[in-house]
C-alpha cells in the first residue's frame, strides 16, 4: 500500500496543473460552463483546423527527417571510423549550446537565398537541425548497446553494412528510432520561436503562434479562459500520441531489445 | 561586399544540400508588373487586430487588389519585424505601435511618403500627434491607422451605493484620489471592490496612464527630441505621490503592484473598480447593463489630457508595390472608411474634422473620446520602446521605486532613463 | 556494393602488407555516407549561419543598409551593459539550483518507478505527461494558474512572482514540472539497461539496498548521468522561455537570463552586432564548459 500511495501523492501533484487548464478553458467569463473559448478560438484568423493541419505538417516533416538523419548518423557513429568523425559529432552536439535567439535571424537570411523562407519545408529542416545533438546521441547509444556479433554475422551472411542496417540493427533499435520521433514530434509541434520568425505569412502559422495572437488583447490583456483553451488544442494531441506510443515504447524496453 | 560574402557562400552549400532533397515550394509571391489583381501583404500586432481586420475586409469587398493581413502576437511583433527587416522580408505594409514608429523611420524600416500625403485633401486634420511621430527630418513616413486613447471610467453603479454622484466624474487628479477612496472606504469591507487599479509591473501602462496627468497639469515628461527626461521632476513626481498614497492606504486592487499588463483592464468590467484609466478601445467591450461615466484624463489640480496611442502605419521600404499599398492607405484614412468602418463600430478616429459624425453622436462619450484627438499627445523619443515599455527598460524600475519604494532614488534612475534615450 | 567490392580486391592485390587497413578504408567510405546527411545539415543550417553571426559580432549591423567593420567595440561594450553582469551571475545561481533539484527529483522518480508492478505504467505516465507539453505553452498554463485573480491559488494570497526569490521559486516548480519526467525517462533506459543479473549477483552477496544504489546503480548509470547534466546544464544556462513568458525578467529584473540580455539587446534595441558579439562569448564558454564536463564525466 505504502508503494502506491507515494506514487499517487506524486501523480497529483504532476497531473494537477494539466487539469486545472482543461477545467478552466471550459469556464467562461461569467464562471459557468462553456465551450465558448473553443468556439471563438475555431473562428479566429483562417480558422482552427487550418493552423492545426500547418503543425501536423511540418510535426510529420520534422520526425521523418530526424528519423532518417539520426539513424544513419547514429548508425556511423557507433559502428564506423573515418576521418572527422569526432569533430562531426562535436559539431552536431555543439548545437545545444547556441543561444537559439541568435542563430534564427542568420538562418531566416539563408532560408531566404534558397526560396525557402516562409516555407513549412524550411521550418521542418530548421527543427531536424535543432533536434539532431538529442537524436544522434540517443541514436549513436542505441546502436553501440547492440551486440556487435548480431551485425557481424549478418556480415559473414554476405550482407552489406545497409543490409545490415536495415534488416537487422533497424529492429533492435526501434526503442531508440521511436523516442527519437516522439521528441522530434513534441518538439516541433510545440515550438513558438522558429515559426514566428522564419514565416511571413499568417496563413502558414502553426499552433503556437496562432494561439499566442488569439488571446493577446488591447494593452497587453489576455484573455485567459482562451489562453488554457489554446494552452489545451496544443497539448492534447502530445498526450495522445505519448499515451499510445507508450505501449510499444514500454514493450520495447521491457522484451528487452536493448539488452539482447 | 563584406556583409554578403559568408551569406552566399553559406547560401551556395545550402543550396547544393537541397538540391537533392527534391526542392520545396517557390519563393516570394507573384512578381510585380502584371495587369491582374495585386496581393498587398500587411502585417499588425494582435492587440489590435479587430480593428484592422475590418478595414480590410471593407476594401478587400469593395476592390479588385486585395489586402492580406498576418496577426502577429503583440509581444512578439517587435522581434518580428527585427528579423524580417534584417532579412529583407517585410511585408507591403505594416502597422506599428505609435510610439515605436520614431525607431522605424530612423532605421528607413518606411518609405517617404510625404508627397502622397499632401495631395490627401484632409491633410491637416490627420490625427496630429501620430503624424508628428511619422514625420522624421522632415519628411512624413506613416498614416494614423488605429487609435487608442487613455481615459479615465467611473463606474456610476458603485459611486451610487458609496453615496456619489453618479453623474459627477472626477475634473482633477486629487479628486480621482478622493472619490476613489470612498469607493473603498464604503464598499471595500469584503475585499471583493476596489477604488482603482493600474498596472504596477508594466511600463507602458505607467506611461499611458500617469503621463497625461502631467501634461494636463501643463508639464512635459520629455524634451523636444525625446533624448531629455524630466520624470525626477515636478508635475510628474506630485502625480507619483497621489498614485503612491493611494497605494500605501490601501485603496487600489491587491494585485495592483505585480501587474504586468495582461490583466490590468480586466477588473472594471468585472464591477470590481470605482474609478480607474482606462484605454478608450475596451468602451465597446463593457457588460452591456454596465453604467460607465468617462472622462479626461486630468492633472492634480485641473486641466485635461489624453494618451494617444494606437497605430500608426506605413509601407515598408522594401515594397514591391508601393502604388497599390497606397491606395489601401490613403482609402482607409478616407471619410467613407472612417465613418462606415471605424465610426460604425465605435472606434476613434483618425481625424479630427470627422469627430463628430452620425455614429458617434449617438453616445456623448464616443464625441468625448473623440475630441481628445486633437488635445492628446504622444510622446516622441528614437528610443522609446527599449527605454519605457520594456520591461527590463529603466522607466519601469523608476516608477516603481517612485510608486512602491524608495522616491529618493528618482534622480539617479532618471540618468538611467537619460542614457537610454541617448544610446 | 559490388563496385567496392572490386574497388577493395583491386587494393588488396596492389598493396598486400597493408592489408588490414583497406577494409577500413571500404568502411570508413561507408561510415562517411551514413554521416553526410548530419553532414549536410550540421554544415549548411547550424555552422554557416554560426559564421555569419561571428561576422555580425565584428559589425554595426543595421537591420537595413550596410553594415561597418566595428571590431571590438561589440566585445568591449558586453562589460558596461546595464543589464548582462547581473544576467551572468543570475543564469548561473539558476543554473546550480535546478541542475541539483532536476537531477535529484528525475533520479527519485526513475528509481519509484523502475520495477514492473501494476500500475506502474500510469505513474511513469504521470510524471512524464508534462513533458509532452510545450515549454512555451507550460509557462502560459503556469502564468494563468499562479495569477491570483484567475488561478486555483488566489485564496492563499501568495505573491507567486511578486518577490525576487517568490519569482525565482515558481520559476523552478514550473521547470522542475515540465522536465523532471523527462529527465526521468533518460534514466530509466540507463537504469534498464543494467542487466538484473547484476542486481542478483549483488543480492546474493549480502549487499544491502544502499550499497547496491552507490556501488552498482549510480557507477553504471554514470554515461546517462552526464548526459542528464549536460542537457540540464546547458539548457539553464541557455534558459530563456521561462522567464520570458513566465516572470517577464521581473520583478525590478530580477529574473533576467543571459539569453534574455541577447534578445532584448537584438530584437528590441536592434544592435544585432552587439548580441551576437554576446552569443559567440557564451557559445565559447559553454564548447569549453562542456568539454570539461565530458572529459570529467566520462
Amino acid at each position: 500500500m505504502r508503494y502506491y500511495s507515494s506514487r499517487s501523492a506524486l501523480a497529483v501533484l504532476f497531473l494537477f496543473p494539466l487539469l486545472w487548464s482543461g477545467w478552466s478553458s471550459l469556464r467562461g467569463q461569467d464562471g459557468g460552463f462553456t465551450f465558448g473559448n473553443y468556439a471563438q478560438m475555431a473562428r479566429f484568423g483562417e480558422g482552427l483546423p487550418r493552423y492545426f493541419g500547418n503543425s501536423l505538417l511540418v510535426s510529420v516533416l520534422t520526425v521523418a527527417g530526424t528519423v532518417v538523419v539520426s539513424a544513419l548518423g547514429g548508425y556511423a557513429f557507433a559502428r564506423f571510423r573515418f576521418p572527422g568523425k569526432n569533430l562531426l559529432f562535436l559539431a552536431t552536439l555543439a548545437i545545444l549550446m547556441v543561444p537559439y535567439a541568435t542563430i534564427l535571424i542568420p538562418l531566416y537570411v539563408l532560408l531566404g537565398y534558397v526560396g525557402l523562407q516562409n516555407s513549412l519545408v524550411g521550418l521542418a529542416l530548421v527543427f531536424v537541425m535543432f533536434q539532431l545533438p538529442f537524436a544522434t546521441y540517443m541514436m549513436r547509444n542505441s546502436f553501440e548497446a547492440v551486440p556487435r556479433e548480431l551485425e557481424e554475422a549478418a556480415m559473414v551472411d554476405g550482407c552489406g553494412s545497409l543490409r545490415a542496417l536495415i534488416g537487422i540493427l533497424l529492429p533492435a533499435v526501434r526503442p531508440g528510432l521511436i523516442t527519437v520521433a516522439l521528441f522530434a514530434f513534441l518538439a516541433s509541434w510545440n515550438d513558438f520561436f522558429a515559426p514566428l520568425i522564419l514565416l511571413n505569412d499568417g496563413a502558414s502559422f502553426p499552433l503556437p503562434v496562432a494561439v499566442v495572437s488569439m488571446t493577446q488583447k488591447t494593452f497587453g490583456a489576455i484573455d485567459y479562459g482562451m489562453l488554457q483553451a489554446g494552452v489545451m488544442v496544443m497539448a492534447v494531441p502530445c498526450l495522445l500520441l505519448f499515451l499510445v506510443l507508450q505501449r510499444y515504447y514500454v514493450r520495447g524496453f521491457m522484451s528487452g531489445a536493448l539488452r539482447g | 561586399m563584406f556583409r554578403r560574402l559568408p551569406a552566399i557562400t553559406a547560401a551556395a552549400l545550402l543550396a547544393a544540400a537541397l538540391a537533392a532533397c527534391g526542392g520545396g515550394e517557390p519563393a516570394g509571391s507573384a512578381s510585380a508588373g502584371s495587369d491582374g489583381p495585386v496581393t498587398i501583404t500587411m502585417w499588425t500586432r494582435a492587440a489590435t487586430q479587430a480593428q484592422s481586420q475590418r478595414l480590410v475586409d471593407a476594401y478587400n469587398a469593395t476592390h479588385k487588389n486585395q489586402v492580406k493581413l498576418t496577426v502577429i502576437p503583440t509581444d512578439n511583433y517587435q522581434p518580428r519585424i527585427a528579423a524580417a527587416a534584417g532579412a529583407k522580408q517585410l511585408p507591403d505594409i505594416f502597422a506599428s505601435d505609435v510610439v515605436f514608429v520614431p525607431n522605424y523611420t530612423s532605421q528607413g524600416l518606411f518609405l517617404d511618403i510625404t508627397d502622397r500625403i499632401a495631395k490627401l485633401p484632409f491633410k491637416d486634420s490627420l490625427a496630429p500627434s501620430h503624424m508628428r511621430l511619422g514625420t522624421y527630418e522632415g519628411r512624413q513616413y506613416t498614416l494614423p491607422h488605429t487609435l487608442d486613447l487613455s481615459v479615465w471610467f467611473w463606474n456610476k453603479d458603485l459611486y451610487k451605493k458609496a453615496g456619489l454622484d453618479p453623474e459627477k466624474g472626477p475634473t482633477t487628479l486629487k479628486e480621482f484620489a478622493e472619490q476613489a477612496t470612498t469607493i473603498q472606504e464604503k464598499l471595500g469591507k469584503d475585499g471583493k471592490v476596489h477604488g482603482t487599479f493600474f498596472g504596477g509591473n508594466c511600463g507602458g501602462c505607467y506611461v499611458f496612464t500617469f503621463w497625461p496627468s502631467v501634461w494636463a497639469a501643463g508639464g512635459e515628461v520629455l524634451n523636444e527630441d525625446g533624448t531629455q527626461s524630466l520624470v525626477d521632476k515636478p508635475p510628474m513626481t506630485d502625480v507619483f505621490a497621489i498614485y503612491r498614497e493611494l497605494y500605501e492606504k490601501g485603496i487600489t486592487g491587491p494585485t495592483t503592484k505585480e501587474e504586468q499588463g495582461p490583466t490590468w483592464t480586466g477588473f472594471f468590467p468585472k464591477g470590481e473598480i470605482g474609478v480607474m484609466p482606462m484605454p478608450s478601445t475596451t468602451l465597446g467591450s463593457m457588460p452591456a447593463d454596465m453604467k460607465i461615466g468617462v472622462a479626461p484624463i486630468a492633472g492634480p489640480d485641473g486641466g485635461e489630457s489624453t494618451f494617444v496611442g494606437g497605430d500608426s502605419i506605413g509601407i515598408s521600404a522594401t515594397s514591391q508595390h508601393p502604388d497599390e499599398a497606397w491606395d489601401f492607405l490613403a482609402w482607409t484614412v478616407s471619410d467613407e472608411a472612417q465613418i462606415e468602418v471605424v465610426a460604425k463600430n465605435k472606434d476613434v478616429v483618425a481625424r479630427t474634422d470627422l469627430a463628430d459624425n452620425k455614429y458617434s453622436s449617438a453616445d456623448p462619450r464616443v464625441v468625448l473620446i473623440n475630441s481628445l484627438v486633437a488635445k492628446g499627445r504622444t510622446p516622441y523619443a528614437l528610443k522609446f520602446g527599449q527605454t519605457f515599455n520594456d520591461p527590463q527598460g529603466p522607466w519601469l524600475r523608476l516608477a516603481r521605486e517612485a510608486v512602491f519604494g524608495d522616491p529618493s532614488k528618482l534622480p539617479s534612475l532618471n540618468e538611467s532613463v537619460n542614457q537610454s534615450l541617448q544610446q | 556494393m559490388t563496385g567496392m567490392a572490386q574497388l577493395t580486391t583491386a587494393a588488396r592485390t596492389g598493396r598486400g602488407r597493408r592489408a588490414p587497413a583497406r577494409p577500413g578504408t571500404l568502411r570508413a567510405l561507408a561510415g562517411m555516407a551514413y554521416a553526410a546527411p548530419t553532414a549536410v545539415i550540421v554544415l549548411t543550417l547550424f555552422l554557416a549561419p554560426l559564421v555569419l553571426v561571428v561576422v555580425m559580432s565584428l559589425h554595426r549591423w543595421p537591420l537595413l543598409g550596410a553594415p561597418t567593420f566595428n571590431f571590438p567595440a561589440n566585445y568591449t561594450k558586453i562589460v558596461h551593459d546595464p543589464l548582462f553582469p547581473g544576467a551572468v551571475v543570475f543564469t548561473l545561481k539558476y543554473t546550480a539550483i535546478i541542475t541539483v533539484l532536476l537531477s535529484a527529483l528525475a533520479l527519485g522518480l526513475a528509481l519509484l518507478v523502475q520495477e514492473r508492478r501494476p500500475g506502474v505504467g500510469f505513474f511513469r505516465t504521470a510524471y512524464f505527461l508534462p513533458g509532452a507539453v510545450g515549454f512555451a505553452a507550460a509557462a502560459l498554463l503556469f502564468y494563468g494558474m499562479l495569477n491570483n485573480d484567475v488561478g486555483p491559488f488566489g485564496f492563499l494570497g501568495v505573491k507567486w512572482t511578486g518577490t525576487p526569490n517568490m519569482a525565482l521559486a515558481s520559476t523552478i516548480v514550473l521547470v522542475l514540472w515540465r522536465f523532471a519526467g523527462f529527465n526521468m525517462l533518460i534514466l530509466l533506459t540507463g537504469l534498464q539497461s543494467i542487466p538484473v543479473e547484476v542486481y542478483e549477483a549483488a543480492r546474493t552477496d549480502g549487499a544491502s539496498r544502499w550499497q547496491v544504489f552507490t556501488r552498482i546503480t549510480l557507477p553504471l548509470l554514470r554515461p546517462t548521468i552526464a548526459l542528464m547534466l549536460i542537457l540540464s546544464i546547458t539548457g539553464s544556462l541557455l534558459a530563456f522561455d521561462q522567464f520570458f513568458i513566465f516572470t517577464n525578467g521581473g520583478p525590478d529584473n530580477s529574473t533576467v537570463s543571459m539569453v534574455m540580455v541577447i534578445y532584448r539587446n537584438a530584437f528590441f534595441k536592434f544592435d544585432l552586432g552587439g548580441a551576437a558579439a554576446i552569443s559567440v562569448v557564451l557559445l565559447v564558454v559553454l564548447v569549453a564548459l562542456n568539454t570539461l564536463q565530458l572529459k570529467v564525466l566520462r
